[in-house]
């Protein structure tokens, strides 16, 4: 009887490790309360609420510098100014005169287009007196031929990466400085490439800023021998400048550009939505006054941030991971599509936060796609922004 | 050995068995439970009004005559079938607990017991396609339910000489649904959502009962309950009550020998005083119920008849909560069971199976319900 009980009590016990309580349910006898709906509703931005705000980034604050050779119409060209190369190095706690060996100049291709071969990045030597004021017509004289010290090609094969020229011999006088430059070497960087295109360079902002880099001989008395030095110097300064200026309509939103624009756009959702529904679909469609244009294979990002408190160009926005989204601005796009749930998930419920949200791009003010949207301000309904909700409301559980 | 041997094969038998969840317990206040210890579920509840580790009478409580507490586990493996499909399922639920004991100055006992009043334990799935964004999507939905209503009772019994017991019992029922509604969508730009919801429950009801001796061989018994109304809160705000049943039982018992012992009951319950609370709360409404059985315990030593006797039994019962408005379910069960004591008889373990089937039009279940009894009188 013992090792009865006791099976008895083992198949009890393994049996019992695991329910299983899922059946099949035959609506609506086996459905008390009936079954979830899903509604689908489109809400206009709230009308006039919308603007956009321009100058969050400068040119000379961008990640990349823009190139290009009329790729939209227009020509830009990165302009950078490096640090002071001294003319003497200290050996010995002594200052000793050096000898020019050769000159490396050396760009980060952060992005191209890459199906287009044969591109060539043109370097100008400039007057290092730009700033972030300048002008594409106040540099422009300095980018002709007879300023031009090097062609760059861009192997056809690179996507992304380094590319490099050597000045030596009688080339150095190309990159010699004056003494009026106070050791300040300043170039201008432009594109040549069989059709209009463009190049996105590493910048200091980014971190991937161009390198001078000047290789010399110092004769260091008492040791009988050579010294070899690299002197390497990272841009000082840079940024990039447009043949067209940018010019904004405050009847439209700007998203992107240089100085950067950002969109604010307001909704009024109901309270039966921000207080009892689920949201399980939330899309901000946004109507562009023109197809999307830029640069083919690198496209920009759209990214909506939901704002904490509406203080209008300057409010704080939210940041949290997984609460941004971002989607990716195809080119020649008519609509623009942004699944938003996760950011909409934040207006609802008892908070005091606006239910609204800041457009931006990204990489921003180093995209050569500049979005303008149409704003709640066109008389066509249907071009103006909206954010389509599919959402269950509270479900009627039975009672019993 | 031989009968040790059947109950083994019984458990290994590939069968269905249910518990006390059940699709007949998605309506109303979910699938009614027994108030039975497992002794008498192996006679398919036939000795209920005169068991003592029950609590269904609380006159049985006369029988008590040192400290005994119950602990009853119950594991079901069940097969559903209806118009959406079949499944097979299983759970386990602890539907008994007891604590009774004498008093030593009195011909008196009281006890306390923790029963399963309805069990709504449940999980249902469909899938469908809706049209969403003007476009055919696929969507997962489960509604499921954990909980139920719960009776604890405080019950004493008192002695009229050789033949008579009387007891009284106060009964605080109460309990919650915790339910949870699920859509999942196949579309991955579509969030899945879940939203819950807290039925919780409250009331009071008394029962009295009586057990009458008829010679030694001969008894009857009769019961008495009224459960008043519950409260119904949906997630803390009072939303109604609910009238519970009024239940009344009728029990005899024969031994024609010193081996052999048979009983048989009736019980009915007043389910449909709740038809128009739940009607008008949205449900389907509820009948009235009434549950027969029989069945006999045989031991083959008089002198010891509680080592391993054999119970067998039937029942059959109507159920309180339609699925469909207009029909009404029914269950039919068989049950067979056995047990044993042992350290002096301080500690015991008492086994009961039952297969049963119940049905309601197109809706339809059968299952093998394994309880295991453990009692202690220390």
């Amino acid at each position: 009887m013992k090792w009865v009980t006791g099976g008895i009590l083992a198949a009890l016990v393994l049996s019992g490790c695991q329910e299983k309580l899922t059946a099949p349910a035959d609506c609506p006898a086996l459905c008390p309360g009936g079954q979830p709906q899903v509604y689908d509703e489109v809400f206009t931005a709230i009308p006039g609420a919308d603007s956009s705000y321009t100058g969050y980034l400068q040119p000379h604050q961008a990640p990349t510098l823009l190139a290009s050779n009329g790729l939209q119409g227009f020509e830009q060209r990165a302009l950078v100014r490096f640090l002071a190369r001294a003319d003497s190095v200290s050996v010995r706690d002594t200052l000793r005169a050096y000898t020019i060996d050769s000159v490396a100049l050396s760009f980060t291709i952060a992005a191209r287009d890459t199906t287009l071969d044969g591109v060539q990045l043109l370097l100008y030597r400039l007057a290092p007196t730009f700033d972030s004021a300048s002008t594409f017509a106040a540099v422009a004289p300095a980018f002709v031929p007879e300023s031009l010290i090097a062609t760059v090609s861009v192997p056809d094969t690179l996507n992304s990466g380094v590319v490099r020229t050597v000045f030596q011999g009688a080339d150095l006088s190309r990159v010699q400085i004056a003494a009026a430059d106070s050791g300040k070497l300043a170039l201008g960087v432009g594109v040549a490439a069989p059709s209009p295109t463009g190049v996105r360079v590493g910048a200091l902002a980014g971190g991937s800023g161009p390198i001078f880099t000047t290789y010399v001989t110092m004769d260091v008395p008492d040791t009988g021998t050579a010294k070899l030095r690299t002197l390497a110097l990272s841009a000082a300064f840079n940024t990039y400048v447009s043949e067209v200026p940018q010019i904004s309509d405050s009847t439209l939103l700007d998203v992107g550009g240089a100085p950067s624009a950002r969109s604010l756009i307001r909704f009024d959702l109901p309270p039966r939505i921000r207080d009892s529904a689920t949201i399980v679909r939330a899309t901000l469609e946004l109507t562009p006054v023109e197809p999307i244009t830029g640069l083919p294979t690198d496209p920009a990002r759209l990214l909506a941030r939901a704002i904490l408190a509406d203080v209008g160009a300057k409010s704080p926005v939210n940041t949290l991971v997984g609460r941004v989204p971002e989607d990716t601005l195809e080119i020649g796009a008519t609509t623009v599509s942004l699944e938003a749930v996760r950011l909409v998930e934040l207006w609802l419920g008892s908070t005091s936060r606006p239910s609204a949200l800041i457009l931006s791009l990204t990489p921003e003010a180093s995209s050569f796609t500049r979005p303008v949207f149409y704003s709640t301000r066109v008389a066509d309904p249907a071009l103006r922004p909206r954010l389509r909700l599919s959402y269950l409301l509270s479900f009627p559980f039975e009672t019993p | 050995m031989g009968r040790a041997m059947l109950v083994l094969l019984l458990l290994l038998v590939p069968g269905l068995l249910t518990a006390q969840s059940s699709q007949f317990g998605v309506r109303g206040l979910g699938f009614p439970g027994r108030a039975l210890a497992v002794r008498s579920l192996g006679s398919a509840g036939a000795f209920g009004l005169f068991d003592s580790e029950s609590s269904q009478n609380p006159a049985a409580l006369a029988t008590v005559v040192v400290l005994t507490s119950e602990l009853t586990i119950t594991q079901g493996f069940r097969s559903v079938e209806n118009p959406a499909g079949s499944a097979s399922l299983r759970g386990t639920r602890f539907p008994q607990l007891m604590v009774a004991g004498p008093i030593r100055t009195l011909p008196a006992a009281v006890g306390f017991s923790f029963s399963n009043y309805t069990s709504r334990d449940f999980t249902l799935a469909t899938t469908q396609t809706i049209d969403l964004r003007g476009v055919p999507l696929s969507v997962s939905d489960t509604f499921s339910s954990r909980g139920g209503l719960n009776d604890f009772r405080i019950a004493g019994s008192y002695r009229l000489g050789d033949r008579w017991a009387a007891g009284a019992g106060f009964h605080i029922i109460s309990g919650s649904n915790r339910l949870t509604s699920t859509r999942v969508f196949d579309d991955p730009s579509y969030l899945s959502s879940r939203q819950r919801s807290e039925l919780s429950f409250t009331g009071v009801g008394v029962s009295v009962g009586l057990t009458r001796q008829f010679g030694p061989n001969f008894a009857l018994s009769a019961m008495g309950r009224s459960d008043g109304h519950v409260n119904v809160d949906l997630d803390s705000a009072r939303v109604g009550t609910v009238d519970l049943p009024y239940s009344f039982g009728l029990g005899l018992r024969w031994r024609p020998a010193a081996t052999l012992d048979l009983a048989a009951q009736t019980m009915v319950r007043t389910w449909s005083g709740a038809n128009s609370d739940l009607l008008a709360m949205g449900g389907v409404g509820a009948q009235n119920t009434f549950e027969v059985s029989a069945g006999a315990e045989y031991t083959s030593d008089p002198r010891r008849p509680y080592r391993r006797p054999l119970r067998f039994g039937a029942r059959y019962a109507t159920l309180p909560f339609s699925l469909v408005p207009g029909q009404q379910g029914h269950e039919f069960g068989l049950s067979v069971g056995s047990g044993v004591r042992f350290a002096q008889q301080r500690a015991g373990v008492d086994l009961a199976l039952e297969q049963v089937w119940r049905s309601e039009g197109a809706y339809s279940e059968s299952g093998f319900l394994i309880s295991l009894g453990v009692s202690v009188r220390p």
